[in-house]
């Protein structure tokens, strides 16, 4: 008689029997993760080229760059100016400058963040033609663009940054 | 790492740790013991944004290794594809890697969404360097569900290892979002050296401490995914055993 070799096994699928205790895994599962994946890939997609490639106008390219027209909702960026914040009930008034060239804004949220003078900022709201002829940025809210400088806090320091304060609303 | 190990012959698991990879564990340990230190009461507040800086030495580390670990799941794909270093080893490597890199991935965005909360004031916002990120984090979280799909170990890798080498194009874009586009996310700070003294430490702590806890989770995990490998190989070979005895 003969040793049975491997082609004559019966491989038919039997019923399982756990040979380990790691459990097997699910396809589906995988397959449901990997669909929502794509979706939220899509979604990223989507917001990106609707709102994250020119994320704002600066305040200098406000009715001169393409996207930054006046009475269009757009995002514009500046530097608060030095002593320009007033409140005045729920609104805030305040000035941004940005290469020379200012606007005044009426924000009609609660700044939060770090909002306050000489810091970039970028506002969501429209250009708005005043009566007297002039224009302002009617903004619905603020986010504070803190820079890329990081500075220890320090009392010595403090006439220096007063210096730079005083000058922030100069450079834009 | 043992990049030569077969999967399949080992009649019993090993553990995985060794000597060196408790060493790395304590030291990464100590690492994040100084990073506390150093991160939470020693570096000092910042000028403007006072004491919310500090989410800095996590952030940062985190969005760095991050892109190292996406790196390592890139370049160990590569070497799975090329045919004269094709072992499944690299490929565990990959996945691996991929693993932490989501870890940290996460990391980066929960601590820059508690960071925006902070600075911008708001917790989320749809600029490139946010939208890229968010856009890399499920990236790797598909190639994660594109390795657990099924089949053969080397259909895993080669689906997989095809899948990073196209991801990891996404890390230069996501880097250098707040040069191509405007972003309300600031620019480099570390390149330009806008940060001295006990910031710059601190930062440099976080660093090495996250580098050393990576390389420490990354063979750790490595090592398990081999284990799953060879309990799925054994599974096989007492299947056959079993059919065999029935001939």
């Amino acid at each position: 008689m003969s040793e049975p070799t491997d082609s004559d096994l019966n491989l038919a699928p039997r019923e399982v029997v756990p040979t380990a205790a790691r459990g097997k895994k699910k396809p589906w599962f995988a397959y449901a993760v990997l669909v929502l994946a794509l979706g939220a890939g899509g979604l990223f997609v989507a917001k990106f080229l609707t709102n994250a490639i020119d994320y704002y106008c600066n305040v200098d390219e406000i009715g001169h760059k393409s996207g930054c027209d006046v009475g269009r909702n757009i995002r514009i960026q500046g530097v608060v100016d030095k002593d320009s914040i007033e409140k005045a009930g729920a609104v805030t008034n305040f000035v941004v400058t940005f290469h020379g060239e200012s606007i005044p804004v009426v924000l009609s949220s609660k700044p939060t963040g770090l909002f306050q003078e000489c810091i970039p900022v970028v506002i969501t709201g429209k250009v708005v033609d005043a009566d007297d002829g002039t224009q302002y940025f009617e903004g619905n809210e603020v986010l504070v663009k803190h820079s890329e400088n990081y500075d220890k806090e320090n009392k010595d320091r403090v006439a220096t940054a007063n210096g730079e304060a005083a000058a922030c609303s100069q450079k834009g | 790492m043992n990049l030569t190990s077969s999967s399949s012959s080992s009649p019993s698991p090993s553990p995985t740790s060794t000597r060196f990879t408790r060493a790395l564990g304590v030291a990464a340990l100590v690492g994040i013991g100084w990073l506390v230190l150093f991160g939470l009461f020693l570096s000092p507040n910042d000028r403007v944004q006072k004491t919310g800086v500090r989410i800095l030495y996590i952030h940062v580390p985190s969005a760095w290794l991050a892109y190292l670990a996406f790196g390592v799941t890139g370049l160990s794909s590569a070497a799975y594809l090329w045919k004269r270093t094709r072992n499944l080893q690299w490929d565990r490597v990959a996945g691996a890697s991929a693993e932490v890199g989501v870890l940290f991935m996460g990391i980066t965005l929960v601590s820059g969404s508690l960071w925006g909360r902070i600075s911008w004031g708001q917790f989320w916002t749809w600029d490139a360097r946010l939208t890229t990120t968010a856009f890399l984090f499920v990236t790797y979280i598909g190639y994660l569900a594109v390795r657990d799909l099924g089949g053969t170990h080397q259909q895993r890798a080669k689906r997989s290892a095809v899948m990073a080498l196209l991801a990891v194009l996404e890390v230069p874009l996501v880097h250098f979002s707040v040069k191509w586009w405007r972003p309300l996310h600031q620019n480099e700070t570390v390149e330009k050296g806008k940060l001295n003294g006990l910031m710059l430490f601190s930062l440099f702590i976080g660093l090495i401490s996250f580098t050393l806890l990576y390389v420490w989770l990354v063979i750790h995990r490595q090592r398990v995914l081999a284990l799953n490998d060879q309990v799925d190989d054994r599974g096989l070979d007492l299947a056959l055993a079993a059919r065999r005895e029935e001939s």
